[in-house]
């Protein structure tokens, strides 16, 4: 049984996880981080949210099915490569711009889709195994 | 336009194909066929071009392996993209009035089929790289299985499907090792460069492995012995296809790739001698199952497979006269080979009887169809003036100049009279003779069908009537191609009182004796079935039947269901292969100690490591061991942050921590039992198997220590990282960017193996569903 201190903490938590993973996904060009472990920390918030107040919980938070996240991941990545193709002729050549002083690259459109391979993946098959039942 | 965007063409064209002809109707088929037919007429109007030189067109497509897109059209390519084009507009035509009784999306489907298959068999006759030729060749393989097993509600078909597949990709595995040889010996990929100077090749020592690879790819796509059982299996398919893929185009890649590499092969007298043993065994065999088949359409197929054979086998005689009689033979066998499968799906179209022997008394009802049939098989008889006759002398006057020529003649006199009587009976029985049983004609004549195996019959006579139309405009130049330099070709009707005008006659005497006395000779045939343990698939069902048993036989024993046996067989397998590495690197090395200082702080995490690893050892509660692998996990993760990999440590608790929630989660699902029913004795093995792998990684590890540090990378990402990828952070740059492509591979493979698990821990499914059943039951 959910023990009361874990459910009373998990939301703060879940929110103080889901921040951080977001924070180390994106200043992993610099600094340590990045999408794979953003996405596994990501990950962790979203199971023990499912492992203190319930699978369906953890469902709602994520509002997108894991398979579904997992599958757009896959795609966002595998379209940030398309620009390179377009003008260097060359796949996931990444392309590089400046918007209001902040430098941007394609590179940020991968790094968030691995990020998210990593958290459908990770979350499809962990949401059934907590599961009571077939989901 | 150039080649490389015709081929573009072809290909938009056929995906968006499918959705026309599901809307359109009845004009959804002439409008399919639009595409080919425009096809055909660019390809026509590069007749002069070509005639003056071949037609090159390069696309980089991975510069780094040295593979390009070149496409390369001359004569012998050209000819085979003309049958393509030519005969692929009149198999649309046909495939649309064939499958009007069916709904649309399986005629939009099988178009498509159609239409992606010309598009790659254009592809592999134009492609001049050889690796480039292998992926479309192997794109033909994919889309002959996926129409061999159209009808996929029939078990015989999907069986016939996956043999083709399974013998036509597998020789090309065995093209694909024979290319790459090609490439390591020869230093290019392109056809053009290797057949222009095929010393390198040809002197090399691995030229009879060469040799042996290309010629398993070209058997089993030609369908020679011994992979001459896939074809007839294949007739599955609806006729359309057979006419085109079975008989006038796919079938003649093998033939094609052969024919292409004979000025290699031409320096090697016994590789020549090879294709005409095959060869002609092949013609012989196929003549013997010709004349035993029952179905009208295995009939063609065999005949189909006899004429492959006579390919194989003029390739393989030497002379400039064979590469003409090559080129003749592919233009006369396509132009009636695919007439008559037409022709035979008309009457099996209109009668649903498939039996040769059962049909009879057609020619009043399908008139056109009678007379197609008649003016194609009198071609395929090889009787003047069809073109047939010509390319018929040709193959006798090949032979007759070859040095093999004995036995290429005396196979060529027993196969071709085989054929005539087959063209006899084929003619004549379904329409003149007399039906045994009555049976229902469900329609006459329908245009769409009959127009095109009548326009390539009389074609056809044209062509025999008169040659100087295709001579120079095709048959030169292809022949030329092949033969690598410049030939005089008479390709004419009459060359007077000849040699090969008397073996002509001999054989057109022969053939009608044997067609006179069809009837016994085809019942005596069929009660050998000894022939059938031989010349059927038998080889193949014990090879496939063998692989299967031992695919059984290894899942029980490697993979019994039991977790440790599973741990086991894997830790085995790597002490195995590992032990084997250190042996046989020859003695240990140790690395250098005390170079560096002993920090205490490494010492105490290494003593974190170890009691986490002997705790999970000891204690009986499998919750508890868990939290213990956690804690060498966490160790192992502050030794990577100590030794300056924060990346490394950051991942690597992020992993422990998941570890250790995904495990709880399946232990939280397990029942509560005793932890082990592990005998001493077992445990003892256990403990062996892990001190084993232990002693050899720990061996391993300080072996690659000791070897020196090659720092080139790391001090090439550590400097381009910035200037190059705009990131400080050097393991995510090289993992977004340097390597980006390999990342993505990681992350698919990431996502498929989730959702492979996904998909296994779907519980309560079936169970679900049995209640479901229960309560309807109820």
């Amino acid at each position: 049984m959910p023990s009361l201190i874990l459910t009373a903490v998990v939301r703060i938590f879940f929110v103080i996880m889901l921040l951080g993973s977001l924070w180390v996904l994106l200043r992993g060009h610099n600094e340590p981080g990045g999408g794979f472990i953003g996405g596994l920390v990501g990950a962790a918030g979203f199971s023990v949210l499912a492992l203190a107040l319930g699978v369906e919980a953890a469902r709602r938070a994520l509002v997108l099915h894991p398979v579904v996240l997992m599958g757009a991941g896959l795609g966002i990545a595998f379209l940030s490569g398309v620009p390179g193709i377009v003008t260097d002729a060359s796949f996931l050549t990444h392309q590089w711009g400046e918007l209001a002083g902040l430098k941007l690259g394609t590179t940020i459109a991968f790094d968030v889709g691995v990020y998210m391979v990593v958290v459908g993946g990770v979350l499809s098959f962990m949401f059934r195994l907590y599961a009571e039942d077939a989901a | 336009m150039d080649l490389s965007t015709i081929l573009l063409v072809a290909l938009a064209g056929s995906i968006a194909a499918p959705f026309v002809v599901a809307r359109a109707g009845a004009l959804g088929g002439p409008l399919a066929a639009a595409l080919p037919a425009a096809l055909f007429a660019w390809f026509f109007g590069q007749i002069g071009p070509v005639g003056a030189g071949p037609i090159v067109d390069v696309v980089p497509w991975v510069p780094s392996l040295g593979i390009d897109l070149t496409f390369r059209l001359d004569g012998f390519s050209l000819l085979f993209a003309l049958l393509i084009t030519g005969i692929g507009t009149l198999v649309v035509l046909y495939a649309a009035s064939y499958m009007s009784a069916k709904p649309p999306f399986a005629r939009a489907q099988f178009l498509f089929y159609i239409l992606m298959f010309m598009t790659a068999m254009l592809a592999t006759v134009t492609a001049d790289n050889l690796v480039a030729l292998f992926v479309f060749w192997e794109m033909t393989s994919l889309l002959s299985f996926l129409l061999v097993g159209f009808q996929s509600e029939d078990a015989k078909a999907r069986k016939a499907a996956l043999q083709s597949l399974l013998v036509t990709a597998g020789g090309g595995l065995a093209l694909l090792a024979g290319i790459i040889l090609i490439g390591v010996e020869a230093g290019t990929f392109s056809l053009a460069a290797i057949t222009a100077n095929p010393a390198p090749v040809l002197d090399s020592p691995l030229f009879p492995a060469i040799v042996a690879c290309v010629l398993i790819g070209a058997f089993t796509k030609s369908a020679q012995f011994p992979f001459h059982f896939w074809l007839p299996n294949a007739m599955k398919a609806p006729t359309p296809a057979s006419a085109y893929l079975h008989s006038a185009t796919m079938v003649k890649l093998g033939v094609y790739l052969l024919a292409r590499l004979d000025p290699v092969f031409a320096g090697a007298p016994w590789v020549g001698a090879t294709l005409v043993f095959f060869g002609g065994l092949t013609m012989l065999i196929a003549a013997v199952q010709a004349l035993r088949a029952i179905e009208l359409k295995a009939v063609l197929a065999y005949s189909t497979v006899a004429s492959l054979g006579t390919l194989v086998m003029l390739i393989g005689l030497d002379g400039p006269v064979s590469s003409v009689a090559v080129v003749g033979f592919i233009l006369a066998h396509a132009l009636y080979k695919a007439t008559l499968f037409f022709c035979a799906g008309i009457v099996i179209h209109a009668t649903h009887e498939t039996r040769l022997r059962a049909l009879g008394g057609l020619a009043g009802l399908l008139p056109l169809t009678a007379a197609a049939t008649v003016l194609a098989s009198f071609s395929m008889a090889g009787l003047p003036p069809f073109i047939g006759f010509i390319s018929k002398e040709y193959l006798f006057e090949a032979s007759l100049e070859a040095s093999l020529n004995t036995v290429a003649v005396a196979v060529g006199v027993i196969v071709n009279a085989v054929m005539v009587a087959i063209a006899g009976v084929l003619a004549l029985r379904p329409f003149f003779g007399r039906a045994r049983k009555p049976f229902t004609v469900e329609h006459g004549e329908r245009l769409g069908m009959t127009s095109g195996p009548l326009l390539l019959a009389v074609v056809g006579v044209t062509f025999g009537l008169v040659p100087s139309l295709v001579a120079y405009s095709l048959v030169e130049p292809a022949a030329i191609a092949i033969y690598g330099a410049h030939i005089e070709v008479s390709f004419s009707l009459w060359h007077g009182f000849t040699p090969m005008l008397a073996l002509s006659a001999l054989v057109v005497l022969l053939g009608s004796l044997l067609a006179w006395f069809w009837d016994p000779i085809h019942l005596f045939m069929r009660r050998r079935r000894a022939l059938d343990e031989v010349f059927l698939d038998r080889g193949y069902d014990l090879v496939l039947g063998r692989t299967l048993a031992l695919g059984r036989w290894s899942t029980k024993v490697l993979q019994n269901g039991d977790l440790r046996v599973y741990a086991a067989v894997v830790s085995a397998t790597v002490t195995g292969l590992l032990a084997y590495g250190l042996l046989s690197s020859g003695g240990l090395a140790l690395p250098a100690l005390g170079g560096e200082p002993l920090r205490p702080s490494l010492l105490v995490v290494c003593a974190l490591i170890a009691a986490g690893c002997l705790v999970a050892a000891a204690v009986p509660s499998l919750v508890s061991a868990i939290v213990a692998v956690g804690l060498s996990g966490y160790g192992l993760a502050l030794v990577f942050l100590l030794n300056g990999g924060p990346d490394l440590a950051l991942t690597q608790f992020s992993v422990e921590t998941l570890f250790v929630v995904i495990v709880m989660a399946v232990l939280l699902k397990m029942p509560i039992v005793a932890r082990s029913s592990r005998t001493p004795g077992e445990r003892w093995l256990d403990g062996g198997l892990s001190a084993a792998f232990a002693a050899c990684i720990l061996l391993a590890t300080l072996w690659i220590a000791a070897k020196p540090f090659n720092p080139e990378l790391t001090e090439y990402f550590a400097i381009t990282s910035v200037p190059e990828g705009f990131g400080r952070n050097v393991v995510n740059v090289i993992l977004v960017d340097f390597r980006a492509l390999d990342t993505f591979g990681e992350i698919a493979v990431v996502a498929f193996a989730a959702l492979g698990a996904w998909a296994l821990l779907r519980t309560g499914g079936p169970r679900r569903r049995a209640g479901e059943n229960a309560t309807k039951g109820a």
